[in-house]
Protein backbone atom coordinates (compact mmCIF):
# COMPACT_ATOMS: atom_id res chain seq x y z
CA UNK A 1 0.00 0.00 0.00
CA UNK A 2 1.27 3.59 -0.90
CA UNK A 3 1.88 6.32 1.85
CA UNK A 4 -0.49 8.83 0.47
CA UNK A 5 -3.13 6.01 0.05
CA UNK A 6 -2.27 5.83 4.39
CA UNK A 7 -2.03 9.16 5.24
CA UNK A 8 -4.78 10.66 7.13
CA UNK A 9 -6.84 7.85 6.84
CA UNK A 10 -8.58 6.45 9.49
CA UNK A 11 -12.11 5.09 8.27
CA UNK A 12 -12.41 3.30 4.63
CA UNK A 13 -12.12 5.29 1.35
CA UNK A 14 -15.97 4.96 0.79
CA UNK A 15 -15.99 6.87 -2.62
CA UNK A 16 -16.08 3.67 -5.04
CA UNK A 17 -19.25 2.75 -3.04
CA UNK A 18 -20.60 6.25 -3.00
CA UNK A 19 -20.75 6.41 -7.31
CA UNK A 20 -21.46 2.78 -7.42
CA UNK A 21 -24.77 4.07 -5.59
CA UNK A 22 -25.07 7.19 -7.70
CA UNK A 23 -24.94 5.42 -10.97
CA UNK A 24 -27.33 3.09 -10.01
CA UNK A 25 -29.80 5.83 -8.54
CA UNK A 26 -29.41 8.05 -11.40
CA UNK A 27 -30.10 4.77 -13.50
CA UNK A 28 -33.05 4.03 -11.95
CA UNK A 29 -34.60 7.59 -12.13
CA UNK A 30 -33.65 7.93 -15.57
CA UNK A 31 -35.59 4.48 -16.22
CA UNK A 32 -38.00 5.86 -14.82
CA UNK A 33 -38.40 9.22 -16.88
CA UNK A 34 -37.73 7.82 -20.17
CA UNK A 35 -40.72 5.18 -19.82
CA UNK A 36 -43.11 8.47 -18.50
CA UNK A 37 -41.63 10.28 -21.26
CA UNK A 38 -42.45 7.52 -24.11
CA UNK A 39 -46.31 7.24 -22.66
CA UNK A 40 -46.86 11.59 -22.46
CA UNK A 41 -45.52 11.64 -26.27
CA UNK A 42 -47.56 8.73 -27.13
CA UNK A 43 -50.75 10.21 -25.71
CA UNK A 44 -50.78 11.64 -29.41
CA UNK A 45 -52.16 8.80 -30.51
CA UNK A 46 -55.15 8.92 -28.52
CA UNK A 47 -57.03 11.24 -30.67
CA UNK A 48 -55.37 9.73 -33.89
CA UNK A 49 -52.72 12.76 -33.89
CA UNK A 50 -55.25 15.54 -33.49
CA UNK A 51 -53.00 16.52 -30.76
CA UNK A 52 -55.71 17.85 -27.98
CA UNK A 53 -54.67 15.58 -25.44
CA UNK A 54 -50.77 15.80 -25.84
CA UNK A 55 -51.35 19.51 -25.75
CA UNK A 56 -53.32 19.34 -22.30
CA UNK A 57 -50.20 17.50 -20.81
CA UNK A 58 -47.61 19.80 -21.93
CA UNK A 59 -49.55 22.70 -20.94
CA UNK A 60 -49.59 21.15 -17.79
CA UNK A 61 -45.37 20.24 -17.13
CA UNK A 62 -45.37 23.79 -18.32
CA UNK A 63 -47.94 25.52 -16.12
CA UNK A 64 -46.05 24.10 -13.28
CA UNK A 65 -42.44 25.26 -14.42
CA UNK A 66 -41.77 20.96 -14.83
CA UNK A 67 -40.56 21.26 -17.93
CA UNK A 68 -38.31 24.37 -18.24
CA UNK A 69 -37.18 22.96 -14.40
CA UNK A 70 -36.99 19.75 -15.14
CA UNK A 71 -35.32 19.21 -18.21
CA UNK A 72 -32.41 20.86 -17.32
CA UNK A 73 -32.61 18.85 -14.01
CA UNK A 74 -32.73 15.44 -16.74
CA UNK A 75 -30.34 16.78 -18.18
CA UNK A 76 -28.07 17.08 -15.23
CA UNK A 77 -28.85 13.81 -14.17
CA UNK A 78 -27.96 12.36 -17.41
CA UNK A 79 -24.66 13.75 -17.76
CA UNK A 80 -24.05 13.31 -13.96
CA UNK A 81 -24.59 9.51 -15.24
CA UNK A 82 -22.45 9.23 -17.67
CA UNK A 83 -19.91 10.24 -15.69
CA UNK A 84 -20.82 7.50 -12.90
CA UNK A 85 -20.86 4.83 -15.41
CA UNK A 86 -17.75 6.21 -17.55
CA UNK A 87 -15.61 5.01 -14.69
CA UNK A 88 -16.77 0.82 -16.00
CA UNK A 89 -15.81 2.26 -19.16
CA UNK A 90 -12.37 1.26 -21.04
CA UNK A 91 -11.09 4.65 -22.32
CA UNK A 92 -7.22 2.94 -23.15
CA UNK A 93 -6.83 1.17 -26.61
CA UNK A 94 -5.55 -1.74 -24.88
CA UNK A 95 -8.51 -2.24 -22.43
CA UNK A 96 -10.65 -1.62 -25.82
CA UNK A 97 -9.40 -4.48 -27.43
CA UNK A 98 -8.97 -6.64 -24.30
CA UNK A 99 -13.19 -6.61 -23.92
CA UNK A 100 -13.27 -6.56 -27.56
CA UNK A 101 -11.50 -9.86 -28.46
CA UNK A 102 -12.96 -11.46 -24.70
CA UNK A 103 -16.98 -10.58 -26.37
CA UNK A 104 -15.79 -12.25 -29.68
CA UNK A 105 -14.74 -15.12 -28.43
CA UNK A 106 -16.96 -15.70 -25.48
CA UNK A 107 -19.89 -15.05 -26.93
CA UNK A 108 -22.12 -14.43 -23.99
CA UNK A 109 -25.21 -12.96 -24.21
CA UNK A 110 -24.33 -10.58 -20.96
CA UNK A 111 -21.10 -9.07 -22.07
CA UNK A 112 -22.92 -8.72 -25.35
CA UNK A 113 -26.05 -6.16 -23.32
CA UNK A 114 -22.71 -4.67 -21.95
CA UNK A 115 -21.15 -4.04 -25.09
CA UNK A 116 -24.47 -2.26 -26.34
CA UNK A 117 -24.62 -0.27 -23.37
CA UNK A 118 -21.61 0.88 -23.29
CA UNK A 119 -21.87 1.81 -27.08
CA UNK A 120 -25.00 3.65 -27.20
CA UNK A 121 -24.08 5.33 -24.15
CA UNK A 122 -22.04 7.62 -26.48
CA UNK A 123 -24.96 7.98 -28.96
CA UNK A 124 -27.39 8.64 -26.44
CA UNK A 125 -25.60 11.45 -24.83
CA UNK A 126 -24.86 13.09 -27.90
CA UNK A 127 -28.55 12.80 -29.63
CA UNK A 128 -30.10 13.31 -26.20
CA UNK A 129 -27.99 16.66 -25.71
CA UNK A 130 -29.19 17.90 -29.31
CA UNK A 131 -32.39 16.60 -28.81
CA UNK A 132 -33.03 18.27 -24.97
CA UNK A 133 -31.48 21.70 -26.44
CA UNK A 134 -34.08 21.85 -29.39
CA UNK A 135 -37.35 20.89 -27.37
CA UNK A 136 -36.56 23.29 -24.44
CA UNK A 137 -35.04 26.61 -26.13
CA UNK A 138 -38.46 25.92 -28.61
CA UNK A 139 -41.00 26.11 -25.50
CA UNK A 140 -43.87 25.37 -25.21
CA UNK A 141 -44.17 21.97 -26.80
CA UNK A 142 -47.36 21.40 -29.26
CA UNK A 143 -48.62 18.25 -31.06
CA UNK A 144 -48.43 20.71 -34.38
CA UNK A 145 -44.77 21.61 -33.89
CA UNK A 146 -43.29 18.40 -32.85
CA UNK A 147 -45.23 17.05 -36.11
CA UNK A 148 -43.49 20.04 -38.21
CA UNK A 149 -39.84 18.80 -36.61
CA UNK A 150 -40.50 14.70 -38.20
CA UNK A 151 -42.69 15.73 -41.29
CA UNK A 152 -39.28 17.66 -42.23
CA UNK A 153 -37.18 14.75 -42.74
CA UNK A 154 -33.93 14.63 -41.32
CA UNK A 155 -35.25 14.42 -37.71
CA UNK A 156 -37.55 11.73 -38.48
CA UNK A 157 -34.33 9.78 -39.23
CA UNK A 158 -33.00 11.37 -36.09
CA UNK A 159 -35.44 9.86 -34.06
CA UNK A 160 -35.72 6.78 -35.77
CA UNK A 161 -31.84 6.34 -34.91
CA UNK A 162 -32.52 7.80 -31.44
CA UNK A 163 -35.51 5.71 -29.63
CA UNK A 164 -34.14 1.94 -30.06
CA UNK A 165 -30.39 3.41 -28.67
CA UNK A 166 -32.53 4.67 -26.03
CA UNK A 167 -34.74 1.60 -25.37
CA UNK A 168 -31.98 -0.59 -25.67
CA UNK A 169 -29.87 1.59 -22.92
CA UNK A 170 -32.59 1.88 -20.30
CA UNK A 171 -34.26 -1.61 -21.29
CA UNK A 172 -30.65 -4.08 -20.37
CA UNK A 173 -29.51 -1.06 -17.69
CA UNK A 174 -32.77 -2.00 -15.83
CA UNK A 175 -32.28 -5.54 -16.17
CA UNK A 176 -28.02 -5.39 -15.12
CA UNK A 177 -29.21 -3.36 -12.27
CA UNK A 178 -31.81 -6.08 -11.10
CA UNK A 179 -28.85 -8.49 -11.27
CA UNK A 180 -25.57 -6.27 -10.02
CA UNK A 181 -27.40 -5.69 -7.19
CA UNK A 182 -29.10 -8.82 -6.29
CA UNK A 183 -32.58 -7.88 -6.83
CA UNK A 184 -32.80 -10.33 -9.38
CA UNK A 185 -32.26 -14.04 -8.26
CA UNK A 186 -30.56 -16.22 -10.39
CA UNK A 187 -34.26 -18.22 -10.40
CA UNK A 188 -35.50 -15.33 -12.02
CA UNK A 189 -33.02 -14.36 -14.18
CA UNK A 190 -34.48 -15.66 -17.47
CA UNK A 191 -37.93 -14.98 -16.91
CA UNK A 192 -37.27 -11.42 -16.12
CA UNK A 193 -35.02 -11.19 -18.99
CA UNK A 194 -37.47 -12.17 -21.52
CA UNK A 195 -40.13 -9.70 -19.88
CA UNK A 196 -37.35 -7.00 -20.34
CA UNK A 197 -36.86 -7.78 -24.12
CA UNK A 198 -40.40 -7.75 -23.83
CA UNK A 199 -40.84 -4.18 -22.69
CA UNK A 200 -38.12 -2.88 -24.88
CA UNK A 201 -39.50 -4.22 -28.14
CA UNK A 202 -42.74 -2.41 -26.97
CA UNK A 203 -41.12 0.59 -25.67
CA UNK A 204 -39.74 1.01 -29.78
CA UNK A 205 -43.38 -0.06 -31.24
CA UNK A 206 -45.06 2.50 -29.52
CA UNK A 207 -42.46 5.32 -30.19
CA UNK A 208 -42.23 4.08 -33.86
CA UNK A 209 -46.21 4.25 -34.05
CA UNK A 210 -46.38 8.15 -32.65
CA UNK A 211 -43.45 8.78 -34.96
CA UNK A 212 -45.78 7.47 -37.54
CA UNK A 213 -48.67 9.98 -36.16
CA UNK A 214 -46.66 12.71 -36.06
CA UNK A 215 -45.36 12.05 -39.41
CA UNK A 216 -48.74 11.37 -40.98
CA UNK A 217 -51.73 11.82 -38.82
CA UNK A 218 -51.00 15.03 -37.00
CA UNK A 219 -51.37 18.42 -38.88
CA UNK A 220 -47.94 20.49 -38.52
CA UNK B 1 -6.19 -45.60 -24.89
CA UNK B 2 -6.95 -45.48 -28.40
CA UNK B 3 -9.55 -47.82 -27.84
CA UNK B 4 -13.10 -47.36 -28.05
CA UNK B 5 -16.44 -46.73 -30.55
CA UNK B 6 -15.58 -44.85 -33.02
CA UNK B 7 -18.55 -42.00 -33.69
CA UNK B 8 -17.57 -41.34 -37.39
CA UNK B 9 -16.67 -37.72 -37.63
CA UNK B 10 -12.45 -36.64 -37.13
CA UNK B 11 -11.95 -34.03 -34.86
CA UNK B 12 -10.15 -30.96 -35.84
CA UNK B 13 -7.95 -30.08 -32.68
CA UNK B 14 -6.37 -25.99 -33.08
CA UNK B 15 -4.17 -26.24 -30.05
CA UNK B 16 -2.66 -23.07 -28.96
CA UNK B 17 1.76 -23.80 -28.64
CA UNK B 18 3.96 -21.80 -26.95
CA UNK B 19 6.71 -22.71 -24.41
CA UNK B 20 7.58 -19.78 -22.38
CA UNK B 21 10.83 -21.57 -21.31
CA UNK B 22 12.21 -22.36 -24.80
CA UNK B 23 13.51 -18.76 -26.31
CA UNK B 24 13.17 -20.71 -29.69
CA UNK B 25 9.65 -21.11 -29.12
CA UNK B 26 7.17 -18.51 -30.51
CA UNK B 27 2.83 -18.60 -30.04
CA UNK B 28 1.37 -20.55 -32.80
CA UNK B 29 -1.22 -22.35 -33.56
CA UNK B 30 -1.05 -26.34 -34.66
CA UNK B 31 -3.64 -28.57 -35.93
CA UNK B 32 -4.46 -31.95 -34.72
CA UNK B 33 -6.74 -35.14 -35.87
CA UNK B 34 -8.37 -37.79 -34.10
CA UNK B 35 -11.38 -40.18 -34.63
CA UNK B 36 -14.21 -39.49 -32.18
CA UNK B 37 -14.98 -42.53 -29.81
CA UNK B 38 -18.14 -43.26 -27.94
CA UNK B 39 -18.04 -41.15 -24.68
CA UNK B 40 -14.44 -39.09 -25.36
CA UNK B 41 -13.95 -36.37 -23.15
CA UNK B 42 -11.05 -33.91 -23.83
CA UNK B 43 -9.12 -35.22 -21.38
CA UNK B 44 -9.33 -38.48 -23.25
CA UNK B 45 -8.43 -36.46 -26.20
CA UNK B 46 -5.82 -34.32 -24.80
CA UNK B 47 -4.32 -37.57 -23.86
CA UNK B 48 -4.09 -39.58 -26.80
CA UNK B 49 -2.82 -36.57 -28.90
CA UNK B 50 -0.11 -36.74 -26.47
CA UNK B 51 0.44 -40.29 -26.96
CA UNK B 52 0.15 -40.91 -30.17
CA UNK B 53 1.25 -37.56 -31.73
CA UNK B 54 2.60 -34.99 -29.44
CA UNK B 55 4.57 -36.03 -26.55
CA UNK B 56 5.35 -32.51 -26.21
CA UNK B 57 2.17 -31.34 -25.79
CA UNK B 58 1.63 -29.39 -22.11
CA UNK B 59 -1.39 -29.53 -20.24
CA UNK B 60 -2.52 -30.38 -16.60
CA UNK B 61 -4.49 -32.80 -15.17
CA UNK B 62 -5.10 -34.74 -11.99
CA UNK B 63 -8.47 -36.18 -10.85
CA UNK B 64 -10.49 -36.44 -14.20
CA UNK B 65 -13.38 -36.00 -12.27
CA UNK B 66 -14.15 -32.35 -11.99
CA UNK B 67 -13.20 -31.69 -8.61
CA UNK B 68 -9.47 -31.06 -8.55
CA UNK B 69 -9.63 -28.02 -11.25
CA UNK B 70 -7.03 -28.27 -12.70
CA UNK B 71 -7.67 -28.72 -16.25
CA UNK B 72 -9.96 -25.80 -17.15
CA UNK B 73 -9.10 -24.25 -20.29
CA UNK B 74 -10.59 -22.35 -23.04
CA UNK B 75 -13.03 -24.62 -25.20
CA UNK B 76 -13.99 -22.78 -28.09
CA UNK B 77 -13.56 -19.28 -26.69
CA UNK B 78 -15.73 -20.62 -23.34
CA UNK B 79 -13.75 -21.57 -19.94
CA UNK B 80 -14.95 -25.15 -19.14
CA UNK B 81 -12.99 -28.01 -17.85
CA UNK B 82 -11.75 -30.49 -20.06
CA UNK B 83 -12.54 -33.39 -18.04
CA UNK B 84 -16.29 -32.99 -17.88
CA UNK B 85 -16.29 -31.62 -21.56
CA UNK B 86 -17.71 -34.11 -23.99
CA UNK B 87 -16.33 -33.90 -27.66
CA UNK B 88 -20.05 -34.86 -28.45
CA UNK B 89 -21.08 -31.64 -27.24
CA UNK B 90 -18.48 -29.97 -29.65
CA UNK B 91 -18.08 -29.17 -33.05
CA UNK B 92 -16.05 -31.48 -34.78
CA UNK B 93 -13.83 -28.46 -34.96
CA UNK B 94 -12.33 -27.53 -31.82
CA UNK B 95 -9.99 -24.36 -30.96
CA UNK B 96 -8.21 -25.05 -27.10
CA UNK B 97 -6.25 -22.23 -25.74
CA UNK B 98 -4.74 -21.62 -22.26
CA UNK B 99 -7.15 -19.40 -20.15
CA UNK B 100 -6.57 -15.79 -20.08
CA UNK B 101 -5.54 -13.64 -17.17
CA UNK B 102 -3.59 -16.57 -15.16
CA UNK B 103 0.73 -16.81 -15.83
CA UNK B 104 0.93 -19.10 -18.96
CA UNK B 105 3.15 -22.32 -17.62
CA UNK B 106 3.18 -23.73 -21.89
CA UNK B 107 0.60 -24.32 -24.04
CA UNK B 108 -2.57 -25.19 -22.26
CA UNK B 109 -0.92 -25.23 -18.83
CA UNK B 110 -1.88 -22.12 -16.83
CA UNK B 111 -0.43 -21.54 -13.01
CA UNK B 112 -3.57 -20.70 -11.26
CA UNK B 113 -2.25 -21.88 -7.86
CA UNK B 114 -0.18 -18.35 -7.66
CA UNK B 115 -2.98 -15.96 -8.47
CA UNK B 116 -5.51 -17.97 -5.82
CA UNK B 117 -2.27 -17.77 -3.35
CA UNK B 118 -2.78 -14.07 -3.68
CA UNK B 119 -6.37 -13.96 -3.30
CA UNK B 120 -6.74 -16.02 -0.41
CA UNK B 121 -4.06 -14.05 1.36
CA UNK B 122 -5.94 -10.53 0.18
CA UNK B 123 -9.26 -12.19 1.50
CA UNK B 124 -7.81 -13.01 4.19
CA UNK B 125 -9.07 -16.65 4.03
CA UNK B 126 -9.60 -17.51 7.21
CA UNK B 127 -11.47 -17.35 10.46
CA UNK B 128 -10.81 -14.21 12.15
CA UNK B 129 -11.94 -14.96 15.63
CA UNK B 130 -10.44 -13.73 19.39
CA UNK B 131 -12.01 -16.65 20.59
CA UNK B 132 -8.73 -19.36 21.85
CA UNK B 133 -9.28 -22.84 20.52
CA UNK B 134 -9.91 -25.55 23.04
CA UNK B 135 -9.17 -28.80 21.68
CA UNK B 136 -10.93 -30.18 24.70
CA UNK B 137 -14.82 -28.78 23.96
CA UNK B 138 -17.13 -30.06 22.26
CA UNK B 139 -17.61 -28.06 18.61
CA UNK B 140 -20.51 -25.04 18.79
CA UNK B 141 -23.05 -25.78 17.19
CA UNK B 142 -24.03 -24.45 13.52
CA UNK B 143 -27.91 -23.91 12.23
CA UNK B 144 -27.82 -26.82 9.57
CA UNK B 145 -29.34 -24.36 6.81
CA UNK B 146 -26.88 -21.87 7.60
CA UNK B 147 -23.85 -24.87 7.37
CA UNK B 148 -25.57 -25.87 4.00
CA UNK B 149 -25.09 -22.37 2.68
CA UNK B 150 -21.36 -22.17 3.76
CA UNK B 151 -21.26 -25.64 2.12
CA UNK B 152 -22.43 -24.24 -1.40
CA UNK B 153 -19.64 -21.52 -1.36
CA UNK B 154 -17.23 -24.00 -0.01
CA UNK B 155 -17.50 -25.91 -3.17
CA UNK B 156 -14.84 -23.56 -5.00
CA UNK B 157 -12.61 -25.76 -6.82
CA UNK B 158 -10.54 -22.73 -7.67
CA UNK B 159 -10.56 -23.69 -11.12
CA UNK B 160 -10.10 -20.01 -12.46
CA UNK B 161 -13.34 -20.30 -15.08
CA UNK B 162 -14.81 -17.59 -13.56
CA UNK B 163 -11.73 -15.35 -13.83
CA UNK B 164 -10.97 -16.49 -17.52
CA UNK B 165 -15.13 -15.38 -18.15
CA UNK B 166 -14.78 -12.31 -16.44
CA UNK B 167 -14.77 -9.68 -18.70
CA UNK B 168 -13.40 -6.84 -15.99
CA UNK B 169 -10.54 -9.41 -15.07
CA UNK B 170 -9.91 -9.06 -18.75
CA UNK B 171 -9.59 -5.82 -19.14
CA UNK B 172 -7.35 -5.27 -16.06
CA UNK B 173 -5.97 -8.50 -15.38
CA UNK B 174 -3.47 -7.21 -12.93
CA UNK B 175 -5.90 -5.89 -10.24
CA UNK B 176 -9.25 -7.04 -10.44
CA UNK B 177 -10.40 -9.39 -7.77
CA UNK B 178 -13.01 -11.50 -9.63
CA UNK B 179 -15.67 -14.07 -8.57
CA UNK B 180 -13.93 -16.66 -7.18
CA UNK B 181 -12.29 -13.88 -4.13
CA UNK B 182 -16.09 -12.42 -3.49
CA UNK B 183 -17.20 -16.33 -3.16
CA UNK B 184 -14.72 -16.55 -0.94
CA UNK B 185 -15.59 -13.38 1.30
CA UNK B 186 -18.91 -14.13 1.17
CA UNK B 187 -18.53 -16.92 2.78
CA UNK B 188 -16.76 -15.82 5.81
CA UNK B 189 -19.05 -12.79 5.88
CA UNK B 190 -22.21 -15.19 6.65
CA UNK B 191 -20.17 -17.52 9.05
CA UNK B 192 -21.06 -16.29 12.75
CA UNK B 193 -17.32 -17.36 13.68
CA UNK B 194 -16.39 -14.77 11.54
CA UNK B 195 -15.74 -11.73 13.98
CA UNK B 196 -15.01 -9.21 11.17
CA UNK B 197 -17.00 -6.27 10.85
CA UNK B 198 -18.95 -4.56 7.80
CA UNK B 199 -16.08 -1.96 7.79
CA UNK B 200 -13.61 -4.40 7.95
CA UNK B 201 -14.60 -6.72 4.95
CA UNK B 202 -15.56 -3.32 3.06
CA UNK B 203 -11.92 -2.43 3.73
CA UNK B 204 -11.08 -5.73 1.15
CA UNK B 205 -13.63 -5.62 -1.56
CA UNK B 206 -15.35 -2.41 -1.30
CA UNK B 207 -12.80 -0.82 -3.85
CA UNK B 208 -12.68 -0.81 -7.50
CA UNK B 209 -10.58 -3.61 -7.68
CA UNK B 210 -13.24 -5.53 -5.69
CA UNK B 211 -16.89 -5.60 -6.02
CA UNK B 212 -17.58 -2.00 -7.60
CA UNK B 213 -15.18 -3.19 -10.32
CA UNK B 214 -17.49 -5.84 -11.15
CA UNK B 215 -19.31 -5.17 -14.35
CA UNK B 216 -22.44 -7.41 -13.58
CA UNK B 217 -21.31 -9.26 -16.68
CA UNK B 218 -22.38 -13.12 -15.19
CA UNK B 219 -20.14 -14.72 -16.84
CA UNK B 220 -18.97 -16.21 -14.29
CA UNK B 221 -22.24 -17.13 -13.09
CA UNK B 222 -22.97 -18.72 -16.52
CA UNK B 223 -19.63 -20.72 -16.88
CA UNK B 224 -18.79 -21.59 -12.99
CA UNK B 225 -18.20 -25.59 -13.64
CA UNK B 226 -19.80 -26.40 -10.36
CA UNK B 227 -22.70 -24.23 -10.18
CA UNK B 228 -22.00 -22.26 -7.38
CA UNK B 229 -24.46 -19.53 -6.99
CA UNK B 230 -22.49 -16.51 -8.03
CA UNK B 231 -25.02 -14.26 -9.53
CA UNK B 232 -26.82 -14.30 -5.92
CA UNK B 233 -23.74 -14.13 -3.84
CA UNK B 234 -22.22 -10.94 -5.54
CA UNK B 235 -25.55 -9.32 -5.86
CA UNK B 236 -25.35 -9.59 -1.83
CA UNK B 237 -21.95 -9.01 -1.72
CA UNK B 238 -23.06 -5.27 -3.88
CA UNK B 239 -25.76 -4.51 -1.77
CA UNK B 240 -24.31 -5.69 1.92
CA UNK B 241 -21.19 -3.22 0.80
CA UNK B 242 -22.81 -0.67 -0.63
CA UNK B 243 -26.35 0.24 0.73
CA UNK B 244 -23.72 0.14 4.34
CA UNK B 245 -22.62 3.22 3.28
CA UNK B 246 -25.41 5.09 2.78
CA UNK B 247 -25.35 6.60 6.21
CA UNK B 248 -22.16 7.76 5.42
CA UNK B 249 -22.56 8.93 2.24
CA UNK B 250 -25.63 11.60 3.52
CA UNK B 251 -22.83 12.42 6.16
CA UNK B 252 -20.63 13.15 3.41
CA UNK B 253 -22.73 15.19 1.34
CA UNK B 254 -24.77 16.91 4.15
CA UNK B 255 -23.21 20.13 5.69
CA UNK B 256 -21.17 20.24 9.12
CA UNK B 257 -18.21 18.56 11.08
CA UNK B 258 -16.98 15.31 9.24
CA UNK B 259 -16.67 12.36 10.95
CA UNK B 260 -14.60 9.37 9.58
Amino acid sequence: MMADETISRVGPDRTEAYLDLLQMVTGVVLVAFMWAHMILVASVNLDLGGGRVMNVIARFFEATYMAQVGGPVIAAIMLAHFVFAARKLPFRAREQKAIWKHSLNFNHLDTWLWVIQAATAFIILIMGCIHMWTVLTSLPITAAKSARRIQGGWWLVFYLVLLPMIELHVGIGIYRIGVKWGFIKRAHRKALHRFENRLTLTMIGIGVVTLFTFLVLTKA
Amino acid sequence: MSGGVTMGRTLKFNIFRFNPEDPASAPRMDAYFLEETEAMTLFIALNRIREEQDPALMFDFMCRAGICGSCAMMINGRPDLACHTKTKNLPAEITLMPMPVFKLVGDLSVDTGTWFRAMNEKVQSWIHTAKRFDPGQEEERMDNALAEEIYEMERCIECGCCVAACGKANMVPENFMGAAAFNRIARFMIDPRDERNNDEYFEVVGNEDGIFGCLGLLGCEDTCPKNIPLQDELGMLRRKMGFSQVKHLFRALLPGKKMA
